[in-house]
């Protein structure tokens, strides 16, 4: 960008312009460009990059949140998502990942567990496996007991959301196998117990069906048991709510976690459902991201927005955040009679096809006609002067003045050097425009400034070219003229050249060298100069 | 105090920087759901009177001014591109650029106010995009955020740093310089519609969310905000720190209210304004004005008043 390509046809401009054009490109461009500015601008260390240690708790707990069966299935993003929203910094999410084995399904700890369900049951501990257990046995393993096994968790919530999915997970055919392997003699106790507390005669039934099953009928017992564990769960978690002994209680709060993502699951559903009826083709939803929002972006199923999810004050519930969130706000009415037309797929009569096409792409951004000001925080304590001077638009005048003011009033607060740099920014800026170039002025030079001059106009009318080149008769006509070639004019030539010289020669910005010579020596020099003001 | 009718549904407006009369609003048809939408650019002396008008195919979410060519006008289009406007071409000239990279809506733009080169773009596809205006491709895209950015906003002393406002319930710090974000803040539990930074102190950043909140950070110490602004009763829809006082912020929210904070005060709600009758979605401070506020919402109308006067009043 900003690549000064035509150079002056003049001689005065001797130096080479790749300095400034390097400058210029280094505020937008790639890094190496940049280096300069970025060291000197970094120096102290950047307060906007995290430094705080690799904190090791954390780590771990997201290394078992990742190593979690769910959790491999899911996307990466939607992992990294939920870490960083649990506050992990990039380190600690990186450093959890290195951590975690592919996701290869290898059986680590708990081999004994998974001929067939590999992909289920795999995982560097034996929480998981352990997790089905707990969820029907309700006497001898407290909940509180099973989050206590859960390792070394520091926050509640972690333990829920893994319970969670460690549910979700089992529930399905793990279930099976474990009770082929230990639980059946237990199951059978506890539906014993069930029944009596209960007298249910589908209890007994349950119980019946599982005590048939045997050892020799393992694959088509593992099935029945499954299907039979996942439906009685789901039973016996519902006559459990409806009748309060104290072994549910203790139950309970197990079970309503299946219940929530069974709940869950189900409103998902049902708000893919609703969206189905509903979904418009563009999807634009009002960003108070209520239900709408999660229809249409229900493809994605974000963990970010969904499954394992935030801690709940109750610690145990888990749903969508679209459906705990805070309350949505009222609709205008005529925004819920359009709405529900556009979901139908109605377009409504009042859209117009536009074409608003640029007609000229290429056509080159024109000049500014304005400097751009400071703005009220960079000048510091000069901020309430300088705020509010009027102006009228393209008046010159008022602009020149208020930029006398912050002028002076930065002079108090800026190093000498700096304000001369924010001079010969300003002239070499000119020369820019002058050249043609790219209109985008940049400021970027290899010192960090606390004040950021503004940048001159170009020479947008010919009769300010023509007044320059008339000395005698500038200041007369002042108000043809943009102000900071007044200013440069009201300064000390010589003072100019002097610094101008002296920048120059420590490389910094070259152009304004030749630039303000061009200036300057348009009062002593003329007619080649000429060229200079055509933009 | 003026007012001014649009057709369409506003969105955003934002006070020039180089002309302190001079107002751009952002409006989409049918609440930007489906429609057209339209770029009206108004003068505020002696009343608001609009100047010059572009409409385009689809809503526009968003614009921003350029800080260094008064007459540029940078638009988010709900297509997901950005159009450029030039205003002291004829309409029919217009818009001279158009860049359309992104693959969903466009929500946010902001210009670059210390190197004034370039700008930034947020989208739903969840990207932030650096452009510059000669450019007719992006410069950079930086793609981190797991869900929709919302906003993206440059601080105000560090030319290569911004912060971005995502749906994934995160803001983001980051370099230019560097490939991926340099912070990541967990601001809150809901979606993060909106961020600024401290204009006088440049490690301050303001987060407005769905929570109803706005929080205020401090970057070298982001585990704990430095200031939760509770008051609105819905959604907090944009945040802006004032460009002249080191404390004060102006929020728009769903509740139909643009609301003055100070953050450094016990009490922090120093203004409410409920003038409009539906959702406040668009506010701005003048950089130019001391107090001059302007905003916009669903009712498709533009109030532009000074801060301590009813934007009511005739």
């Amino acid at each position: 960008m900003g690549s000064q390509s035509d150079s002056p046809p003049d001689s005065v401009v001797e130096k080479p312009q790749n300095p400034v054009s390097q400058v210029t490109q280094a505020a937008v461009d790639d890094h190496q460009n940049a280096k300069a500015e970025a060291a000197k601008e970094s120096s102290p260390p950047s307060v906007f990059v995290n430094s705080e240690p690799i904190r090791e708790d954390q780590v771990q707990n997201a290394v078992k949140f990742l190593s979690h069966p769910k959790v491999r299935g899911s996307p990466v993003i939607y992992r990294r998502s939920f870490l960083e929203r649990k506050g992990l910094t990039k380190e600690e999410i990186d450093e959890a990942f290195r951590r975690v084995p592919d996701p290869t399904p290898s059986v680590t700890a708990s081999e004994s567990v998974v001929p067939n369900q590999d992909g289920q049951l795999k995982s560097s501990s034996n929480i998981q496996s352990q997790s089905p257990t707990q969820t029907l046995r309700p006497g001898p393993v407290s909940p509180a007991g099973s989050i206590s096994k859960m390792g070394t968790f520091s926050r509640f919530h972690w333990s829920h959301a893994l319970l969670a999915v460690g549910f979700l997970a089992v529930s399905g055919a793990g279930t099976a196998v474990l009770f082929k392997n230990s639980i059946i003699p237990r199951l059978k106790a506890w539906v014993r117990k069930v029944v009596l507390e209960e007298e249910e005669g589908e209890e007994v039934l349950l119980k019946e069906n599982n005590s048939k099953t045997s050892l020799a009928e393992e694959a088509a017992a593992a099935a029945k048991a499954a299907a039979a564990a996942a439906s009685d769960v789901a039973r016996t978690s519902q006559e459990m709510l409806m009748s309060k002994t104290e072994e549910k209680r203790c139950f309970e709060e197990l079970i309503n976690m299946l219940n929530a993502q069974v709940r869950e699951m189900k409103s998902m559903s049902n708000a893919i459902q609703k969206l189905e009826g509903q979904s418009n083709i563009h999807g634009r939803i009002p960003v108070e991201g209520d239900d709408y929002r999660i229809s249409q972006r229900s493809l994605r199923v974000p963990y970010a927005n969904g499954k394992i999810n935030d801690y709940p004050q109750s610690g145990i519930s888990l749903s969508l955040p679209v459906f705990v969130k805070p309350s949505v706000a009222p609709h205008p009415k005529s925004y819920t009679e359009i709405m529900p037309m556009i979901q139908r797929g109605e377009k409504p009569s009042n859209i117009t096809e536009i074409n608003y096409a640029p007609p000229n792409p290429n056509q080159p951004v024109p000049n500014p006609r304005l400097v751009p000001m400071a703005k009220p925080w960079e000048v510091g304590q000069a901020r309430n002067s300088s705020s509010n001077v009027l102006q009228s638009q393209g008046s010159n005048d008022a602009l020149y003045h208020e930029f006398q003011d912050n002028q002076s009033i930065a002079e108090n607060t800026v190093p000498r050097w700096e304000r001369r740099n924010a001079r010969i920014t300003e002239i070499e800026a000119v020369d820019e425009h002058r050249f043609g170039s790219s209109n985008v002025v940049s400021n970027g030079r290899p010192v960090p400034r606390s004040w950021v001059p503004p940048q001159p106009p170009p020479v947008a009318m010919q009769e300010a070219a023509a007044a320059i080149r008339q000395p005698k008769k500038t200041f007369s006509s002042s108000e043809q003229l943009t102000d900071n070639q007044l200013l440069a004019r009201s300064s000390d030539v010589p003072d100019e050249l002097q610094s101008i010289t002296r920048i120059s020669e420590s490389g910094g910005i070259v152009e304004a060298n030749g630039g303000s010579l061009g200036l300057n020596s348009s009062e002593i020099q003329r007619e080649e100069d000429n060229s200079y003001f055509e933009t | 105090m003026p007012v001014f009718k649009t057709p369409f549904n506003g969105y955003s407006v934002k006070f020039s920087p180089f002309y302190e009369s001079q107002l751009a609003v952002a409006t989409s048809q049918n609440f930007g759901i489906l429609g057209n939408g339209r770029v009206h650019v108004l003068q505020l002396n002696p009343t608001i009177t609009e100047i010059t008008s572009f409409d385009t195919a689809d809503g526009v979410y968003d614009l921003c001014w350029s800080e260094s060519h008064d007459s540029l006008l940078i638009a988010a289009v709900a297509d997901g591109s950005l159009k450029i406007y030039d205003l002291s071409l004829p309409p029919t000239s217009n818009p001279i650029r158009s860049l359309h990279e992104h693959a969903r809506e466009a929500h946010g733009v902001d210009f670059n106010t210390v190197r004034k080169d370039s700008f930034l773009s947020a989208s739903w596809d969840d990207t932030v995009k650096l452009w510059t205006v000669d450019r007719p491709t992006s410069v950079r895209t930086f793609k981190e955020h797991g869900y929709c950015v919302y906003s993206a906003a440059w601080n105000p002393r560090h030319a290569d740093i911004f912060a971005s406002a995502s749906g994934d319930f995160t803001a983001r710090i980051w370099d230019v310089r560097e490939p991926g974000s340099t912070m990541i803040l967990p601001a809150h539990e809901f979606e993060i519609l909106s961020c600024d930074w401290n204009k006088y102190d440049d490690c301050i950043i303001a987060t407005a969310s769905v929570d109803k909140s706005i929080k205020v950070w401090d970057v070298r110490n982001y585990r704990v905000p430095v200031a939760v602004l509770n008051g609105h009763g819905y959604a907090v829809r944009k945040v802006k720190f004032s460009p002249h006082r080191m404390s004060v912020i102006a929020s728009c929210s769903y509740d139909m209210t643009v609301c003055l904070w100070d953050y450094m005060v016990e009490d922090a709600l120093i203004g409410r304004y409920d003038h409009h009758t539906e959702f406040a979605v668009g506010v701005d401070m003048s950089v130019l004005v001391d107090g001059l506020l302007a905003s916009t919402g669903w009712d498709e109308l533009v109030y532009v008043w000074q801060h301590g006067m009813d934007p009511r009043a005739p």
